[in-house]
Protein backbone atom coordinates (compact mmCIF):
# COMPACT_ATOMS: atom_id res chain seq x y z
CA UNK A 1 0.00 0.00 0.00
CA UNK A 2 1.48 3.71 -0.94
CA UNK A 3 1.03 5.98 2.08
CA UNK A 4 3.53 7.91 0.72
CA UNK A 5 6.75 9.19 2.76
CA UNK A 6 6.28 10.62 5.99
CA UNK A 7 9.41 12.70 8.33
CA UNK A 8 8.42 13.35 11.20
CA UNK A 9 10.66 15.63 14.03
CA UNK A 10 14.14 14.37 12.28
CA UNK A 11 16.97 15.50 13.49
CA UNK A 12 20.99 14.34 12.58
CA UNK A 13 23.91 15.64 14.84
CA UNK A 14 27.18 14.87 13.53
CA UNK A 15 30.41 14.22 16.09
CA UNK A 16 32.89 16.77 15.08
CA UNK A 17 36.15 17.73 16.34
CA UNK A 18 37.01 21.19 17.28
CA UNK A 19 40.38 20.89 17.63
CA UNK A 20 42.91 18.17 16.91
CA UNK A 21 42.86 14.55 16.30
CA UNK A 22 41.66 14.26 19.99
CA UNK A 23 40.48 17.28 20.67
CA UNK A 24 36.94 17.14 22.64
CA UNK A 25 33.65 16.15 20.14
CA UNK A 26 30.74 18.63 19.90
CA UNK A 27 27.83 17.48 18.05
CA UNK A 28 27.01 19.90 14.38
CA UNK A 29 22.88 20.07 13.97
CA UNK A 30 22.35 19.65 10.17
CA UNK A 31 18.96 18.23 10.44
CA UNK A 32 16.65 20.05 13.56
CA UNK A 33 12.96 18.86 14.21
CA UNK A 34 12.28 18.74 10.50
CA UNK A 35 8.58 17.37 9.25
CA UNK A 36 7.70 16.31 5.87
CA UNK A 37 5.46 14.35 3.29
CA UNK A 38 5.95 13.28 0.02
CA UNK A 39 2.98 11.36 -1.40
CA UNK A 40 3.25 9.13 -4.27
CA UNK A 41 2.83 10.32 -7.37
CA UNK A 42 3.80 13.96 -6.69
CA UNK A 43 7.24 15.69 -7.40
CA UNK A 44 8.02 17.63 -3.66
CA UNK A 45 10.88 19.99 -3.95
CA UNK A 46 13.35 20.78 -0.74
CA UNK A 47 15.05 23.91 -1.50
CA UNK A 48 17.52 25.97 0.45
CA UNK A 49 20.77 27.47 0.70
CA UNK A 50 24.35 25.66 0.73
CA UNK A 51 24.10 23.74 4.41
CA UNK A 52 20.83 23.81 4.81
CA UNK A 53 20.03 20.28 5.46
CA UNK A 54 18.74 18.80 2.19
CA UNK A 55 21.43 16.30 1.40
CA UNK A 56 21.35 15.33 4.81
CA UNK A 57 17.56 14.67 4.83
CA UNK A 58 18.06 12.92 1.57
CA UNK A 59 20.76 10.83 2.62
CA UNK A 60 18.55 9.45 5.33
CA UNK A 61 15.51 9.14 3.67
CA UNK A 62 17.60 6.74 0.94
CA UNK A 63 18.62 4.61 4.42
CA UNK A 64 22.19 6.03 4.41
CA UNK A 65 22.16 8.07 7.31
CA UNK A 66 20.65 7.21 10.62
CA UNK A 67 18.68 9.69 12.17
CA UNK A 68 19.74 10.91 15.73
CA UNK A 69 16.16 11.61 16.75
CA UNK A 70 12.43 10.96 14.57
CA UNK A 71 11.17 8.83 12.34
CA UNK A 72 11.18 8.28 8.92
CA UNK A 73 8.35 5.98 7.39
CA UNK A 74 7.96 5.10 3.63
CA UNK A 75 4.40 3.42 2.77
CA UNK A 76 4.65 2.84 6.58
CA UNK A 77 7.70 1.18 7.29
CA UNK A 78 10.09 2.91 9.36
CA UNK A 79 13.94 3.17 6.95
CA UNK A 80 15.94 2.39 10.45
CA UNK A 81 14.21 -1.12 11.32
CA UNK A 82 12.88 -1.92 7.92
CA UNK A 83 15.92 -0.69 6.21
CA UNK A 84 16.12 -4.06 3.21
CA UNK A 85 12.10 -3.24 2.71
CA UNK A 86 12.29 0.52 2.38
CA UNK A 87 15.27 -0.16 -0.21
CA UNK A 88 13.13 -1.78 -2.06
CA UNK A 89 10.75 0.82 -2.65
CA UNK A 90 13.16 3.75 -3.06
CA UNK A 91 16.51 4.86 -5.13
CA UNK A 92 18.19 7.57 -5.09
CA UNK A 93 20.05 10.03 -7.60
CA UNK A 94 22.65 11.73 -6.06
CA UNK A 95 24.29 14.50 -9.04
CA UNK A 96 27.71 14.95 -7.23
CA UNK A 97 28.24 11.57 -7.25
CA UNK A 98 29.66 9.16 -9.59
CA UNK A 99 27.54 5.74 -8.36
CA UNK A 100 28.52 3.29 -11.14
CA UNK A 101 31.79 1.27 -12.03
CA UNK A 102 34.09 2.95 -14.60
CA UNK A 103 35.61 -0.05 -15.18
CA UNK A 104 32.16 -2.03 -16.93
CA UNK A 105 29.92 -0.71 -19.30
CA UNK A 106 26.52 1.00 -18.90
CA UNK A 107 24.88 -1.94 -20.00
CA UNK A 108 27.42 -4.24 -17.51
CA UNK A 109 26.15 -1.64 -14.51
CA UNK A 110 22.46 -1.68 -14.94
CA UNK A 111 22.76 -5.28 -15.01
CA UNK A 112 24.84 -5.46 -12.28
CA UNK A 113 22.62 -3.29 -9.85
CA UNK A 114 19.69 -5.43 -11.42
CA UNK A 115 20.57 -8.51 -9.76
CA UNK A 116 21.39 -6.25 -6.82
CA UNK A 117 17.87 -5.17 -6.84
CA UNK A 118 16.82 -8.90 -7.35
CA UNK A 119 14.97 -7.66 -10.57
CA UNK A 120 13.11 -10.46 -11.93
CA UNK A 121 14.96 -12.29 -14.53
CA UNK A 122 12.78 -12.40 -17.01
CA UNK A 123 12.66 -8.05 -16.87
CA UNK A 124 15.78 -7.63 -16.55
CA UNK A 125 17.18 -7.69 -20.17
CA UNK A 126 13.97 -5.32 -21.42
CA UNK A 127 14.38 -3.16 -18.69
CA UNK A 128 18.18 -2.56 -19.21
CA UNK A 129 17.22 -1.85 -22.62
CA UNK A 130 14.61 0.73 -21.68
CA UNK A 131 16.26 2.28 -19.60
CA UNK A 132 19.55 2.65 -21.56
CA UNK A 133 17.31 4.49 -24.62
CA UNK A 134 15.58 6.46 -22.33
CA UNK A 135 18.74 8.07 -20.93
CA UNK A 136 19.99 8.00 -24.78
CA UNK A 137 22.98 5.70 -24.45
CA UNK A 138 21.34 2.93 -26.33
CA UNK A 139 25.06 3.37 -29.13
CA UNK A 140 27.64 3.83 -26.05
CA UNK A 141 25.98 0.63 -24.01
CA UNK A 142 28.84 -1.73 -24.41
CA UNK A 143 31.39 0.90 -24.15
CA UNK A 144 33.44 0.73 -20.65
CA UNK A 145 31.83 4.40 -18.59
CA UNK A 146 35.68 5.05 -18.28
CA UNK A 147 34.76 6.33 -22.10
CA UNK A 148 31.55 8.21 -21.45
CA UNK A 149 31.71 12.10 -21.00
CA UNK A 150 30.56 13.36 -17.69
CA UNK A 151 27.31 13.92 -19.04
CA UNK A 152 26.94 10.33 -19.82
CA UNK A 153 27.99 9.00 -16.72
CA UNK A 154 25.44 10.85 -15.16
CA UNK A 155 22.95 9.87 -17.74
CA UNK A 156 24.19 6.35 -16.70
CA UNK A 157 23.43 7.01 -12.83
CA UNK A 158 20.41 8.48 -13.60
CA UNK A 159 19.62 4.69 -15.43
CA UNK A 160 20.80 3.28 -12.43
CA UNK A 161 18.66 5.09 -10.16
CA UNK A 162 15.50 3.66 -11.78
CA UNK A 163 16.63 -0.10 -12.19
CA UNK A 164 14.30 -1.27 -9.72
CA UNK A 165 11.17 0.75 -10.78
CA UNK A 166 11.50 2.76 -7.45
CA UNK A 167 7.76 3.92 -5.57
CA UNK A 168 9.72 6.60 -4.41
CA UNK A 169 12.40 8.41 -6.37
CA UNK A 170 15.09 10.85 -4.23
CA UNK A 171 16.80 13.50 -6.70
CA UNK A 172 19.41 15.25 -5.21
CA UNK A 173 20.82 17.69 -7.71
CA UNK A 174 20.25 15.13 -10.40
CA UNK A 175 20.68 17.61 -13.22
CA UNK A 176 24.15 18.84 -12.21
CA UNK A 177 26.91 18.92 -15.00
CA UNK A 178 24.45 17.64 -17.75
CA UNK A 179 23.99 19.64 -21.48
CA UNK A 180 20.83 21.51 -21.11
CA UNK A 181 18.80 19.25 -23.81
CA UNK A 182 19.47 15.90 -21.56
CA UNK A 183 18.59 17.98 -18.11
CA UNK A 184 15.06 19.07 -20.08
CA UNK A 185 14.66 15.68 -20.65
CA UNK A 186 15.53 14.21 -17.79
CA UNK A 187 12.50 17.04 -16.49
CA UNK A 188 10.16 14.75 -18.89
CA UNK A 189 11.12 11.53 -17.51
CA UNK A 190 10.24 12.47 -13.98
CA UNK A 191 7.44 14.45 -14.64
CA UNK A 192 6.00 11.07 -16.70
CA UNK A 193 7.30 9.16 -13.65
CA UNK A 194 5.45 11.63 -11.13
CA UNK A 195 2.06 11.03 -13.33
CA UNK A 196 2.44 7.19 -13.16
CA UNK A 197 2.22 7.50 -9.73
CA UNK A 198 5.95 7.65 -8.47
CA UNK A 199 6.12 10.16 -5.31
CA UNK A 200 9.33 12.30 -6.16
CA UNK A 201 11.72 14.52 -4.04
CA UNK A 202 13.76 16.89 -5.71
CA UNK A 203 16.46 19.03 -4.58
CA UNK A 204 18.18 21.35 -7.39
CA UNK A 205 20.06 24.66 -7.23
CA UNK A 206 18.27 25.19 -10.48
CA UNK A 207 15.13 26.62 -9.29
CA UNK A 208 13.62 27.10 -12.75
CA UNK A 209 13.83 23.31 -12.87
CA UNK A 210 11.90 23.11 -9.57
CA UNK A 211 9.02 25.90 -10.68
CA UNK A 212 8.77 23.89 -13.40
CA UNK A 213 8.47 20.41 -11.89
CA UNK A 214 7.25 20.68 -8.63
CA UNK A 215 3.50 21.36 -7.03
CA UNK A 216 4.46 21.60 -3.55
CA UNK A 217 7.87 22.84 -2.33
CA UNK A 218 8.98 22.55 0.85
CA UNK A 219 12.10 25.81 2.19
CA UNK A 220 14.28 24.86 4.51
CA UNK A 221 17.31 26.50 6.59
CA UNK A 222 19.80 25.39 9.12
CA UNK A 223 18.24 22.34 8.98
CA UNK A 224 15.06 23.94 10.10
CA UNK A 225 11.62 23.88 8.32
CA UNK A 226 10.56 27.24 7.39
CA UNK A 227 7.81 27.20 4.65
CA UNK A 228 5.41 24.97 2.40
CA UNK A 229 3.12 25.58 -0.60
CA UNK A 230 3.74 25.83 -4.12
CA UNK A 231 6.15 28.18 -5.97
CA UNK A 232 3.45 30.31 -6.23
CA UNK A 233 1.84 30.35 -3.22
CA UNK A 234 6.03 30.89 -1.46
CA UNK A 235 6.22 33.76 -3.73
CA UNK A 236 2.97 35.51 -2.69
CA UNK A 237 3.24 34.72 0.96
CA UNK A 238 6.86 36.12 0.47
CA UNK A 239 5.79 39.86 -1.14
CA UNK A 240 8.19 38.76 -4.18
CA UNK A 241 7.07 41.14 -7.36
CA UNK A 242 8.06 41.27 -10.88
CA UNK A 243 10.15 43.70 -11.87
CA UNK A 244 9.63 46.29 -14.73
CA UNK A 245 12.30 47.72 -16.51
CA UNK A 246 12.02 50.22 -18.96
CA UNK A 247 14.49 52.00 -20.98
CA UNK A 248 14.31 55.61 -22.13
CA UNK A 249 16.80 56.91 -24.61
CA UNK A 250 15.91 60.46 -23.98
CA UNK A 251 15.71 61.24 -20.55
CA UNK A 252 14.68 64.58 -19.21
CA UNK A 253 13.65 66.18 -15.84
CA UNK A 254 9.69 65.33 -16.87
CA UNK A 255 11.04 61.44 -16.97
CA UNK A 256 12.75 62.03 -13.59
CA UNK A 257 9.57 63.10 -12.11
CA UNK A 258 7.82 60.08 -13.43
CA UNK A 259 10.31 58.03 -11.88
CA UNK A 260 9.85 59.46 -8.91
CA UNK A 261 6.32 59.09 -8.95
CA UNK A 262 6.39 55.41 -9.91
CA UNK A 263 9.12 54.88 -6.73
CA UNK A 264 11.43 53.83 -9.92
CA UNK A 265 15.61 53.76 -9.69
CA UNK A 266 16.92 55.41 -12.39
CA UNK A 267 20.06 54.14 -13.98
CA UNK A 268 22.59 55.54 -16.69
CA UNK A 269 22.79 53.39 -19.57
CA UNK A 270 24.83 53.41 -22.80
CA UNK A 271 24.16 56.15 -25.49
CA UNK A 272 23.06 58.57 -22.67
CA UNK A 273 20.11 56.29 -22.44
CA UNK A 274 18.49 55.78 -18.62
CA UNK A 275 16.76 52.59 -17.66
CA UNK A 276 14.05 53.46 -14.99
CA UNK A 277 13.50 49.78 -12.75
CA UNK A 278 10.65 49.45 -10.55
CA UNK A 279 10.12 46.13 -8.45
CA UNK A 280 5.77 46.21 -7.71
CA UNK A 281 3.05 43.45 -6.87
CA UNK A 282 0.67 45.13 -9.46
CA UNK A 283 0.77 45.28 -13.08
CA UNK A 284 2.66 48.44 -13.52
CA UNK A 285 4.13 48.06 -16.74
CA UNK A 286 1.61 49.47 -18.84
CA UNK A 287 0.85 53.13 -16.49
CA UNK A 288 4.90 53.25 -15.77
CA UNK A 289 4.89 53.49 -19.64
CA UNK A 290 1.96 55.45 -20.46
CA UNK A 291 3.43 58.40 -17.89
CA UNK A 292 6.74 57.88 -20.08
CA UNK A 293 5.01 58.63 -23.07
CA UNK A 294 2.69 61.49 -21.76
CA UNK A 295 6.42 63.27 -20.50
CA UNK A 296 7.58 63.25 -24.41
CA UNK A 297 9.89 60.33 -23.06
CA UNK A 298 10.34 57.57 -26.10
CA UNK A 299 11.00 53.82 -25.28
CA UNK A 300 13.18 51.62 -26.38
CA UNK A 301 12.91 48.30 -24.34
CA UNK A 302 10.43 47.17 -21.83
CA UNK A 303 11.44 44.16 -20.06
CA UNK A 304 9.38 42.25 -17.25
CA UNK A 305 10.74 39.86 -15.36
CA UNK A 306 8.10 38.29 -13.47
CA UNK A 307 9.18 37.18 -9.53
CA UNK A 308 11.18 34.67 -8.92
CA UNK A 309 11.19 31.52 -6.45
CA UNK A 310 14.24 32.49 -5.99
CA UNK A 311 13.38 35.55 -4.97
CA UNK A 312 11.01 33.83 -2.22
CA UNK A 313 13.94 31.19 -0.86
CA UNK A 314 16.17 34.05 -0.55
CA UNK A 315 13.63 36.72 1.31
CA UNK A 316 12.74 33.67 3.59
CA UNK A 317 16.29 32.78 4.34
CA UNK A 318 17.33 36.33 5.08
CA UNK A 319 14.30 36.66 7.40
CA UNK A 320 15.40 33.64 9.41
CA UNK A 321 18.58 34.98 9.74
CA UNK A 322 17.54 38.42 10.69
CA UNK A 323 15.17 36.77 13.49
CA UNK A 324 17.77 34.53 14.62
CA UNK A 325 20.34 37.88 15.01
CA UNK A 326 18.55 40.18 17.36
CA UNK A 327 18.90 39.35 20.64
CA UNK A 328 16.38 37.96 22.68
CA UNK B 1 14.46 -17.32 -2.08
CA UNK B 2 16.33 -15.41 0.33
CA UNK B 3 18.88 -17.98 -0.68
CA UNK B 4 18.01 -17.27 -4.34
CA UNK B 5 18.44 -13.40 -3.76
CA UNK B 6 21.99 -13.90 -1.51
CA UNK B 7 23.45 -16.42 -4.87
CA UNK B 8 22.30 -13.79 -7.35
CA UNK B 9 23.55 -11.20 -5.12
CA UNK B 10 27.22 -13.36 -4.92
CA UNK B 11 28.00 -14.53 -8.16
CA UNK B 12 26.89 -11.13 -9.73
CA UNK B 13 29.66 -9.44 -7.56
CA UNK B 14 32.46 -12.24 -8.53
CA UNK B 15 31.14 -11.88 -11.87
CA UNK B 16 31.57 -7.95 -12.09
CA UNK B 17 35.02 -8.18 -9.76
CA UNK B 18 36.23 -10.40 -12.40
CA UNK B 19 35.54 -7.60 -15.48
CA UNK B 20 36.70 -5.23 -13.70
CA UNK B 21 39.86 -6.51 -12.69
CA UNK B 22 40.62 -8.15 -15.86
CA UNK B 23 40.40 -4.80 -17.49
CA UNK B 24 42.35 -2.79 -14.56
CA UNK B 25 45.18 -5.43 -14.65
CA UNK B 26 47.50 -7.04 -17.16
CA UNK B 27 47.83 -10.38 -16.52
CA UNK B 28 51.80 -9.62 -15.24
CA UNK B 29 50.35 -7.96 -12.27
CA UNK B 30 49.80 -11.99 -10.99
CA UNK B 31 53.15 -12.56 -11.33
CA UNK B 32 54.15 -10.04 -9.27
CA UNK B 33 51.89 -11.25 -6.60
CA UNK B 34 53.34 -14.66 -6.66
CA UNK B 35 57.25 -12.88 -6.34
CA UNK B 36 57.27 -12.43 -2.93
CA UNK B 37 56.62 -15.90 -1.62
CA UNK B 38 59.13 -17.49 -4.31
CA UNK B 39 61.26 -14.87 -2.77
CA UNK B 40 60.62 -16.23 0.70
CA UNK B 41 60.94 -19.84 -0.32
CA UNK B 42 64.41 -19.46 -2.61
CA UNK B 43 65.74 -17.57 0.38
CA UNK B 44 64.85 -20.50 2.85
CA UNK B 45 66.14 -22.91 0.45
CA UNK B 46 69.64 -20.87 0.43
CA UNK B 47 69.94 -20.37 4.23
CA UNK B 48 68.71 -23.87 4.75
CA UNK B 49 71.71 -25.37 2.65
CA UNK B 50 74.20 -22.63 2.64
CA UNK B 51 74.15 -21.56 6.39
CA UNK B 52 72.25 -24.87 7.91
CA UNK B 53 74.14 -27.43 5.93
CA UNK B 54 70.63 -29.12 5.27
CA UNK B 55 70.30 -29.58 8.93
CA UNK B 56 67.00 -28.08 11.39
CA UNK B 57 67.99 -27.08 15.10
CA UNK B 58 66.98 -29.69 17.51
CA UNK B 59 63.68 -28.07 18.42
CA UNK B 60 62.33 -28.71 15.06
CA UNK B 61 59.90 -31.31 14.82
CA UNK B 62 57.04 -30.20 11.76
CA UNK B 63 59.17 -32.74 9.27
CA UNK B 64 61.03 -31.72 6.57
CA UNK B 65 61.42 -27.87 6.96
CA UNK B 66 61.64 -26.84 3.24
CA UNK B 67 58.12 -27.95 2.69
CA UNK B 68 56.87 -26.77 5.55
CA UNK B 69 58.43 -23.54 4.54
CA UNK B 70 57.07 -23.80 0.92
CA UNK B 71 54.01 -24.39 2.71
CA UNK B 72 53.61 -21.80 5.06
CA UNK B 73 54.73 -19.22 2.31
CA UNK B 74 52.16 -20.38 -0.11
CA UNK B 75 49.11 -20.17 2.66
CA UNK B 76 50.92 -16.76 3.61
CA UNK B 77 50.69 -15.42 -0.10
CA UNK B 78 46.93 -16.76 -0.60
CA UNK B 79 45.85 -15.22 2.60
CA UNK B 80 47.31 -11.70 2.29
CA UNK B 81 45.39 -11.62 -1.16
CA UNK B 82 42.38 -12.90 0.47
CA UNK B 83 42.48 -10.23 2.91
CA UNK B 84 43.69 -7.60 -0.02
CA UNK B 85 40.52 -8.72 -2.18
CA UNK B 86 37.65 -9.42 0.78
CA UNK B 87 38.60 -6.79 3.56
CA UNK B 88 39.46 -3.95 1.25
CA UNK B 89 36.00 -4.50 -0.77
CA UNK B 90 34.06 -1.68 0.94
CA UNK B 91 36.62 0.85 1.20
CA UNK B 92 37.75 0.30 -2.78
CA UNK B 93 34.16 1.17 -2.98
CA UNK B 94 34.23 4.30 -1.09
CA UNK B 95 36.99 5.68 -3.15
CA UNK B 96 35.56 5.03 -6.73
CA UNK B 97 31.98 6.57 -5.52
CA UNK B 98 29.90 3.21 -5.38
CA UNK B 99 29.74 2.76 -2.02
CA UNK B 100 26.45 5.38 -1.34
CA UNK B 101 24.86 3.05 -4.48
CA UNK B 102 25.69 -0.36 -3.29
CA UNK B 103 24.67 0.70 0.37
CA UNK B 104 21.04 1.14 -0.64
CA UNK B 105 20.84 -1.41 -2.64
CA UNK B 106 18.65 -4.41 -0.64
CA UNK B 107 21.28 -7.06 -1.55
CA UNK B 108 22.87 -8.66 1.79
CA UNK B 109 26.82 -7.44 2.94
CA UNK B 110 27.31 -11.17 3.24
CA UNK B 111 26.75 -12.41 0.04
CA UNK B 112 28.13 -9.60 -1.39
CA UNK B 113 31.47 -10.07 0.49
CA UNK B 114 31.43 -13.69 -0.32
CA UNK B 115 31.44 -12.75 -4.18
CA UNK B 116 34.64 -11.35 -3.73
CA UNK B 117 35.89 -13.86 -1.79
CA UNK B 118 35.28 -16.30 -4.64
CA UNK B 119 36.49 -14.53 -7.00
CA UNK B 120 39.74 -14.07 -5.16
CA UNK B 121 39.83 -17.70 -4.09
CA UNK B 122 39.62 -18.79 -8.07
CA UNK B 123 41.84 -16.11 -9.01
CA UNK B 124 44.50 -17.13 -6.49
CA UNK B 125 44.65 -20.70 -7.83
CA UNK B 126 47.08 -19.58 -10.82
CA UNK B 127 48.93 -18.08 -8.51
CA UNK B 128 49.13 -20.90 -6.61
CA UNK B 129 50.14 -23.16 -9.87
CA UNK B 130 52.87 -20.31 -10.26
CA UNK B 131 54.71 -21.15 -6.65
CA UNK B 132 54.16 -24.82 -7.46
CA UNK B 133 56.42 -24.61 -10.41
CA UNK B 134 59.12 -22.63 -7.82
CA UNK B 135 58.64 -25.22 -5.49
CA UNK B 136 59.09 -28.12 -8.03
CA UNK B 137 61.85 -26.19 -9.90
CA UNK B 138 64.08 -25.62 -6.34
CA UNK B 139 63.43 -29.89 -5.92
CA UNK B 140 61.57 -29.58 -2.60
CA UNK B 141 58.98 -32.42 -1.81
CA UNK B 142 55.64 -31.94 -0.23
CA UNK B 143 54.78 -34.74 1.50
CA UNK B 144 50.97 -35.51 1.77
CA UNK B 145 50.21 -37.26 5.11
CA UNK B 146 46.42 -36.68 4.68
CA UNK B 147 45.02 -35.48 1.36
CA UNK B 148 41.70 -35.04 3.41
CA UNK B 149 43.37 -33.26 6.37
CA UNK B 150 44.88 -30.55 3.67
CA UNK B 151 41.70 -30.11 2.25
CA UNK B 152 39.97 -29.64 5.40
CA UNK B 153 42.93 -27.06 6.37
CA UNK B 154 42.97 -25.29 3.01
CA UNK B 155 39.20 -24.82 3.19
CA UNK B 156 39.60 -23.78 6.92
CA UNK B 157 42.14 -21.06 6.15
CA UNK B 158 39.76 -19.82 3.68
CA UNK B 159 37.03 -19.52 6.64
CA UNK B 160 39.27 -17.76 8.96
CA UNK B 161 40.88 -15.56 6.71
CA UNK B 162 37.26 -14.52 5.36
CA UNK B 163 36.08 -13.77 8.73
CA UNK B 164 38.52 -11.62 10.07
CA UNK B 165 38.41 -9.67 6.90
CA UNK B 166 34.86 -8.91 7.40
CA UNK B 167 35.90 -6.92 10.21
CA UNK B 168 38.59 -5.80 8.85
CA UNK B 169 36.74 -4.25 6.28
CA UNK B 170 34.25 -2.29 8.68
CA UNK B 171 37.23 -0.97 10.40
CA UNK B 172 38.76 0.34 6.95
CA UNK B 173 35.55 1.88 5.79
CA UNK B 174 34.92 3.30 9.73
CA UNK B 175 38.62 4.68 9.72
CA UNK B 176 39.19 5.66 5.77
CA UNK B 177 42.42 4.16 6.52
CA UNK B 178 43.42 0.84 4.68
CA UNK B 179 47.62 0.44 4.81
CA UNK B 180 48.26 0.57 8.15
CA UNK B 181 45.47 -1.95 9.43
CA UNK B 182 46.18 -4.18 6.65
CA UNK B 183 49.49 -4.49 6.79
CA UNK B 184 49.38 -4.66 10.47
CA UNK B 185 47.36 -7.67 10.26
CA UNK B 186 49.65 -9.09 7.49
CA UNK B 187 52.94 -8.23 9.83
CA UNK B 188 50.81 -10.00 12.98
CA UNK B 189 49.28 -12.96 10.99
CA UNK B 190 53.03 -13.28 9.59
CA UNK B 191 54.39 -13.64 12.93
CA UNK B 192 52.12 -15.31 15.11
CA UNK B 193 50.14 -18.02 13.08
CA UNK B 194 52.84 -20.73 12.24
CA UNK B 195 52.96 -19.79 8.85
CA UNK B 196 56.67 -20.31 8.04
CA UNK B 197 57.97 -21.24 11.41
CA UNK B 198 56.63 -23.51 14.31
CA UNK B 199 55.21 -20.88 16.83
CA UNK B 200 56.77 -22.63 19.76
CA UNK B 201 59.88 -20.93 19.10
CA UNK B 202 57.51 -17.99 19.96
CA UNK B 203 57.83 -16.52 23.67
CA UNK B 204 54.21 -17.99 26.01
CA UNK B 205 52.59 -14.19 25.42
CA UNK B 206 52.46 -14.16 21.78
CA UNK B 207 51.88 -17.70 21.56
CA UNK B 208 48.20 -17.00 23.62
CA UNK B 209 47.51 -14.12 20.87
CA UNK B 210 48.31 -16.31 18.76
CA UNK B 211 45.34 -18.66 19.71
CA UNK B 212 43.01 -16.21 19.50
CA UNK B 213 43.63 -16.46 15.37
CA UNK B 214 41.37 -18.30 13.60
CA UNK B 215 44.14 -18.45 10.98
CA UNK B 216 46.66 -20.67 13.81
CA UNK B 217 44.16 -23.70 14.28
CA UNK B 218 43.64 -23.93 10.31
CA UNK B 219 47.33 -23.37 9.56
CA UNK B 220 48.01 -26.18 12.51
CA UNK B 221 45.48 -28.65 10.84
CA UNK B 222 47.37 -27.16 6.92
CA UNK B 223 50.92 -27.94 8.39
CA UNK B 224 50.17 -31.02 10.21
CA UNK B 225 48.15 -32.88 7.24
CA UNK B 226 51.06 -31.52 4.66
CA UNK B 227 54.12 -32.37 6.55
CA UNK B 228 53.47 -33.22 10.31
CA UNK B 229 52.24 -36.63 9.31
CA UNK B 230 49.28 -36.07 11.03
CA UNK B 231 45.89 -37.72 10.39
CA UNK B 232 42.42 -35.91 9.84
CA UNK B 233 41.42 -37.53 13.15
CA UNK B 234 44.38 -36.22 14.81
CA UNK B 235 44.11 -32.85 13.71
CA UNK B 236 40.12 -33.03 14.14
CA UNK B 237 40.34 -30.60 17.44
CA UNK B 238 42.17 -27.93 15.92
CA UNK B 239 39.75 -27.68 12.82
CA UNK B 240 36.65 -27.34 15.29
CA UNK B 241 38.21 -24.87 17.20
CA UNK B 242 39.34 -22.82 13.83
CA UNK B 243 36.20 -22.91 12.68
CA UNK B 244 34.23 -21.88 16.21
CA UNK B 245 36.41 -18.76 16.05
CA UNK B 246 35.98 -18.24 12.26
CA UNK B 247 32.25 -18.17 13.38
CA UNK B 248 32.80 -15.69 16.51
CA UNK B 249 35.08 -13.33 13.88
CA UNK B 250 32.06 -13.57 11.23
CA UNK B 251 29.43 -12.89 13.58
CA UNK B 252 31.29 -9.85 15.31
CA UNK B 253 32.61 -8.44 12.50
CA UNK B 254 28.59 -8.66 10.80
CA UNK B 255 27.40 -7.14 13.53
CA UNK B 256 29.54 -4.02 13.47
CA UNK B 257 29.79 -3.83 9.69
CA UNK B 258 25.67 -1.39 9.71
CA UNK B 259 27.53 0.97 12.15
CA UNK B 260 30.73 0.66 10.39
CA UNK B 261 28.87 1.73 6.82
CA UNK B 262 27.25 4.57 8.75
CA UNK B 263 30.31 6.01 10.32
CA UNK B 264 31.89 5.63 6.31
CA UNK B 265 28.87 7.72 5.21
CA UNK B 266 28.85 10.05 7.99
CA UNK B 267 32.71 10.73 7.46
CA UNK B 268 31.81 12.57 3.98
CA UNK B 269 29.76 14.98 5.74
Amino acid sequence: MTTGIQVRDLRKDFPVRDRGLFGPRTAKTAVDGLDLDIPAGRITGLLGLNGAGKTTTIKILATLLRPTSGTVRVDGLDTVADARAVRRRINLIAGGERMVYTRMTGRENLWYFAQLYDVPKRQVRTRIDDLLALVGLTNAADTPVERYSRGMTQRLAIARGLVNDPAYLLLDEPTLGLDAPIARDLRRVVARLAAEGTGVLLTSHYLAEVEELCSHVHVIADGRHLAAGSPAQLKTATGSHATVRVTVPNPSPAIAEVAARFGATRTPADDGAEVLTLRHPDDIAGPLAAAVVQAGGSITALDITEASLEDAILTLTDRTARTEAVPA
Amino acid sequence: MATATAWRTGRATAWRTWQTTRRAYPWTYAVGTVLPAALTIALGHLAFHAIGAGETGSGFHEGPYLAYLAVGATAYQFTVRLILWSAKALITEQRQGTLGALLIAPAGRLPYLLGFTAFAVLSSVAEFLTLAVVVAALGITIPVASPLGALAGALALITATFAMSVGLGGLMIAAGEAHISQNTLFCVLGLLCGYTFPRAYLPAPAQWLADALPTTAAMDVLHGSLTGGRTLTDLAPRLALSLLLSLGYLLAGLRGLPRAEARAVERTY
